[in-house]
């Protein structure tokens, strides 16, 4: 079968939890208090206005026209206009989803980047102080609040950094994309200068969101591994004299990845849902903020747009770890089913 | 002088030295009393309780005689009506801050005041009831729907299975804050709707969990012989599946509680939670950040509690997973 | 027959486990030698202390576990050794092999070993070919490309058809029967002198064991390597072994050539297991199963540790330590046995012991309940 034949399987499986999504959050934004028309138009709306809305987002139709009209669109790539915005959704939401994707993402490859040596080196020395540490350390990582956080950050690198002077300072308030335009961005003259504020601009966000993933990532890399370091195999390898460093890289290393890919794809959905906050406290221009501003304005559209687009990303990000998955474990086949 | 007689064949030939039965009730106990880290959060998490029961008793219960607040007015001076204002953001004790540089803290407000005067120590104290409530309901709903929707369909399999668990894998796709925020603008902005939308949010961890639970319990071969003995469906579930899967439940139960007050307290922290003035933790932090700048110390406690109390739960969690492994003997 | 070099000399070797518990003797001090081409077979029940007994030999006990006394001498050096310190303490020895001589020059290329479980044993993210390879890249100094060539005839060797295809795929894609072949090459390819196989047949069903037998026989042939055979299966031992070692509860205690074994038993214990073997003519009642459970190593019975369930137990049997002796005939090949029977501490005047065996059956083996009851005071 193959690679390619595996991922459309897959992607095909996960229409009917789009479908899903999609039917939640459009009832839910119907259960929505508030007049949509007032809201975009002011208090007294004049009648023709109010009626030219009325039509244009088919407010006035019943429930299950309302709700193909919308599937209809969607197929078609039009997620409706946001009434606050004034733009259409899509164009919203294409905006703010590579900030977000940006956020999530550091904060995934800090967390592998960090739990990964942290949990190999506290399963080889097992009760030993390194290990007490570390596992203090993640326990503290997964019980803190990710915005409180971001907060300490802020206060500690962003505010006293200024009357303490060996205290590096980083920005508290927005994200540069690393790939902007530097004629955008004031003080940067070239491709370097923008990454180089890109980086300082994701530093406290990334540790803030990221510290909950190297926590959770720790535990696991550290059980995963004692768990493989008893395996038959592990000792088989030994006996034929194979060093111990080389035990710990080649051995057991690439079997002991497996659940963490696995938890990867849970703590996805974990992350979706930090980063509102994580941006929310760093003033951040992604989806998260874009949802809240939605939420709070009773916009309609952008709010199941955005609900939406969380739950593409979720799944299609379920997908990839799944393939990533597939790739290391040889037993799982392309074949069969799930 | 003995001989072999039908009962010994029946207790088996190693009749006489069996090792010490390692299940039970009484077994996990006296393991987790060994255990001092689960013992430390079983501590915690007492205390936090402790407290969220005054804090209950003096809002809620004493509230049915329009007497709220009575025990903290009588022990602890006016520690959430709103005071001189020459207190607001006052530094803990022995700090100062830019807003009073020459004016230390004092004990009668160990950890400073917030923005209109009050102590923080007292919200915080109020606070803890909100999260305990928060995270036991929401808790308690996610796990008894979750594990129903989760035996059933792992127990009947087949289109059931499917559609229960399609079901419940679009609650998961949607993040948890997303989903409890939307059910909330659409119901209701207030701490009963947020309890609900957590608990809803919370049926798939259980739902899976105990899916996957029954479904290898369900191929034991001692469920085939109950079955083959008459034993019904329902009591099968019952008698059997659910309480062989109980303890994976307990421990996971357990854990939620505490991510379901880091939960609660995100809601709060963007205004989906208890809406002021009724103290909560999260709440507590949105407001500090205004006030970063002038009294850094404010961001500092809410959120240290919030810590303190989910590090009990999960302290108290994996005490109870490694006793009730009955693998791990020795950590 | 030119006389065949001692590969392999085991002496007192002592093995313990530190838990909470308590301290776990898992062998206490057993010795037994290996000869160039000889297969020697260890049997016991399960808990004996037979794989922790291969282990040791390798220095492969993990934790809590430690080798605590003894002295192993394989090919004249010293993989074991212990001296005792002047306050009686048992050390290390500097004439030990140090931890990474033990894993240049010994692990894989001297002494291999294969495991029992060839699923468990074997890398599921690797192909087999590839984990094959590296041994022998390890172990005999090739490059790659000799290594696998190697490989692929080493596979073919044990039987594996199609072996340059093979080599390419992975564990879960062979059968029980074709992962122990191919651990038997892994082992093979090494050229050790010495192979420990830990109950290697013993997750494998009957024809297949029989197949991996056969093989074995014509590589040993072949090849003339050593064998520790490892098993709790007495057909396989009179099958395949030259010597057998008995072990119960960390001690050897019988040692003898296969046939002596058998058919001029020594010792209560191996005569028992003998007998338990269930034979195709026997019915459910005429079994007979040893009576008991073994005893923890924690604690383990006072003088002879058999005697808790030998059927021939007297009362000098728990006061008297055997001592491991050779009982044999001026010339007949050596015979060891640990038994007070052949202690010259007066067994045979003694009064026959209570013990489980005895209590429940008799002075002898069972028979039938009615004649039990006429024979209670024997």
């Amino acid at each position: 079968m193959g690679r390619a034949t595996y991922t459309i399987r897959r992607l095909l499986q996960g229409l009917p939890v789009m479908l899903g999504v999609i039917t939640i959050t459009f009832f839910l934004t119907e259960a929505m208090p508030g007049d949509p028309v007032s809201i975009m138009l002011g208090p007294n709306p004049s009648l023709t206005q109010a009626a030219a809305i009325r039509a244009k987002y088919g407010l006035d139709e019943p429930v299950y026209i309302r709700f193909g009209k919308y599937i209809w669109n969607l197929l078609q790539g039009d997620m409706g206009r946001s009434l606050y915005y004034q733009v259409p959704v899509t164009e919203k939401i294409m905006e703010r989803l590579p900030v977000t994707l940006l956020l999530v993402g550091a904060s995934f490859v800090f967390g592998a980047v960090t739990a990964v040596p942290l949990g190999v080196i506290s399963a080889k020395r097992r009760n030993k102080p390194v290990d007490h540490i570390s596992r203090v350390v993640a326990l503290i990582g997964i019980s803190t609040p990710s915005f409180w956080i971001g907060l300490m950050l802020i206060i500690v690198f962003a505010f006293h950094s200024q009357d303490v002077s060996w205290i590096p300072e980083f920005p508290a308030t927005g994200l540069v994309l690393p790939w902007a335009d530097p004629a955008t961005i004031d003080g940067a003259s070239s491709r370097y200068d923008v990454i180089a504020r890109s980086m300082e601009h994701l530093a406290l966000p990334t540790l803030s969101l990221g510290t909950l993933r190297m926590a959770a990532f720790t535990r696991i890399e550290r059980s995963s591994m004692l768990e493989v370091l008893n395996q038959e195999y592990v000792k088989l390898a030994r006996a034929y004299g194979v060093s111990e460093g080389k035990i710990l890289r080649k051995h057991a290393f690439r079997n002991a990845q497996l659940p963490l890919i696995t938890i990867m794809g849970l703590q996805l959905t974990a992350s979706l849902g930090g980063a509102v906050l994580t941006e929310t406290v760093f003033e951040i221009n992604g989806m998260g903020r874009l949802i809240i501003t939605a939420v709070n304005n009773q916009d309609y559209y952008l709010v199941m747009g955005t609900t939406l687009m969380f739950g593409v990303v979720f799944v299609v990000g379920v997908i990839v770890v799944d393939l990533l998955y597939a790739y290391i474990d040889p037993r799982v086949s392309f074949e069969g089913g799930d | 002088m003995a001989t072999a007689t039908e009962s010994d064949v029946d207790e088996g030939i190693e009749g006489e030295e069996q090792p010490e039965a390692r299940v039970g009730w009484r077994y996990t106990l006296s393991q987790l009393r060994k255990d001092p880290t689960a013992m430390a959060g079983a501590a915690i998490i007492g205390v936090f309780f402790v407290v969220a029961f005054i804090a209950f008793i003096d809002t809620t219960v004493l509230g049915l005689f329009n007497q709220e607040y009575w025990l903290a007015e009588t022990f602890w001076v006016n520690p959430v009506q709103d005071p001189a204002t020459t207190r607001i953001l006052r530094p803990p004790l022995g700090l100062t801050n830019d807003l009073h540089p020459n004016d230390p803290g004092t004990w009668s407000h160990p950890l400073g005041t917030d923005h209109r005067g009050r102590d923080i120590l007292a919200r915080l104290f109020y606070g803890t009831k909100i999260a305990m409530q928060v995270g036991i309901v929401a808790t308690g709903i996610g796990t008894i729907a979750g594990v129903i929707v989760g035996a059933i369909a792992g127990y009947y399999g087949g289109w059931i299975d499917d559609t229960l668990m399609r079901a419940v894998e679009v609650l998961y796709a949607i993040p948890f804050l997303v989903l409890v925020i939307a059910f909330m603008v659409a119901f209701g902005r207030n701490l009963t709707f947020a309890m609900i939308g957590v608990g809803i949010r919370t049926i798939p961890v259980f739902a899976r969990l105990i899916r996957s639970e029954v479904l290898s319990v369900r191929e034991e071969d001692y469920i085939e012989a109950a079955r083959a003995a008459g034993v019904t469906d329902w009591k099968l579930i019952q008698r059997h599946i659910i309480p062989n899967s109980f303890a994976p439940v307990l421990v996971q139960a357990t854990l939620q509680i505490g991510i379901n007050i880091l939960v609660i307290a995100g809601l709060s922290f963007l205004g989906f939670g208890a809406q002021p003035p009724t103290a909560s933790w999260g709440q507590m932090l949105s407001v500090s950040r205004g006030y970063m700048l002038p009294a850094p110390w404010f961001s500092v406690w809410p959120g240290m509690a919030i810590l303190l109390a989910v590090v009990g739960f999960n302290l108290l969690g994996d005490g109870l997973r490694d006793a009730l492994d009955p693998r791990i003997q020795n950590r | 027959m030119s006389e065949d070099e001692t590969l392999l000399e085991v002496e007192n070797l002592k093995t313990q486990f530190f838990t909470e518990e308590g301290t776990v003797r898992a062998v206490d001090g057993i010795s037994f030698d290996v000869k160039e081409g000889e297969i020697v077979g260890l049997v016991g029940e399960s808990g004996a202390g037979k794989s922790v007994a291969t282990s040791s030999i390798m220095r492969l006990v993990e934790e809590p576990g430690e080798v605590v006394g003894g002295t192993v001498t394989f090919k004249g050096e010293k993989l074991i050794d212990f001296d005792e310190g002047p306050d009686g303490e048992m050390r290390p020895s500097d004439e030990m092999l140090s931890n990474s001589q033990m894993r240049k020059r010994i692990r894989g290329r001297e002494i291999a070993i294969i495991f029992q479980d060839p699923m468990e044993a074997l890398n599921p993210v690797f192909k087999v070919g590839s984990q094959i390879r590296e041994f022998i890249e390890i172990n005999r100094g090739f490059d790659e490309e000799e290594a696998r060539e190697l490989a692929v005839d080493m596979l073919r060797e044990v039987g594996i058809p199609e072996p340059e295809d093979r080599y390419h795929s992975y564990p879960h894609q062979f059968s029980g029967g074709m992962r122990q072949r191919v651990l038997i090459a892994m082992a093979l390819a090494c050229e050790p002198s010495l192979i420990i196989a830990d109950e290697p047949t013993t997750a494998l069903d009957v024809t297949v064991e029989a197949q991996i037998l056969e093989l074995v026989d014509d590589l040993r042939e072949k090849y003339d390597t050593a064998f520790i055979w490892v098993t709790h299966d007495m057909a396989v031992i009179a099958e395949i072994c030259d010597r057998v070692n008995v072990m119960y509860l960390g001690e050897i205690i019988e040692e003898a050539e296969v046939d002596d074994l058998f058919h001029d038993t020594k010792h209560p214990y191996t005569r028992a297991l003998l007998e338990s073997i269930p034979r195709p003519d026997q019915t459910t009642e005429e079994l007979n199963p040893i009576v008991g459970v073994m005893p923890e190593a924690i604690n383990p019975p006072p003088g002879c540790r058999f005697h808790t369930r030998c059927p021939e137990a007297r009362e000098v049997c728990p006061e008297v330590e055997p001592e491991f002796q050779d009982v044999s005939e001026a010339d007949e090949s050596e015979h060891f046995v640990h038994c007070v029977k052949y202690e010259d501490v007066g067994y045979e005047y003694a009064e026959p012991l209570e013990t489980q065996a005895t209590e429940a059956f008799g002075g002898g083996l069972i028979e039938t309940d009615e004649e039990e009851r006429g024979e209670a005071d024997d």
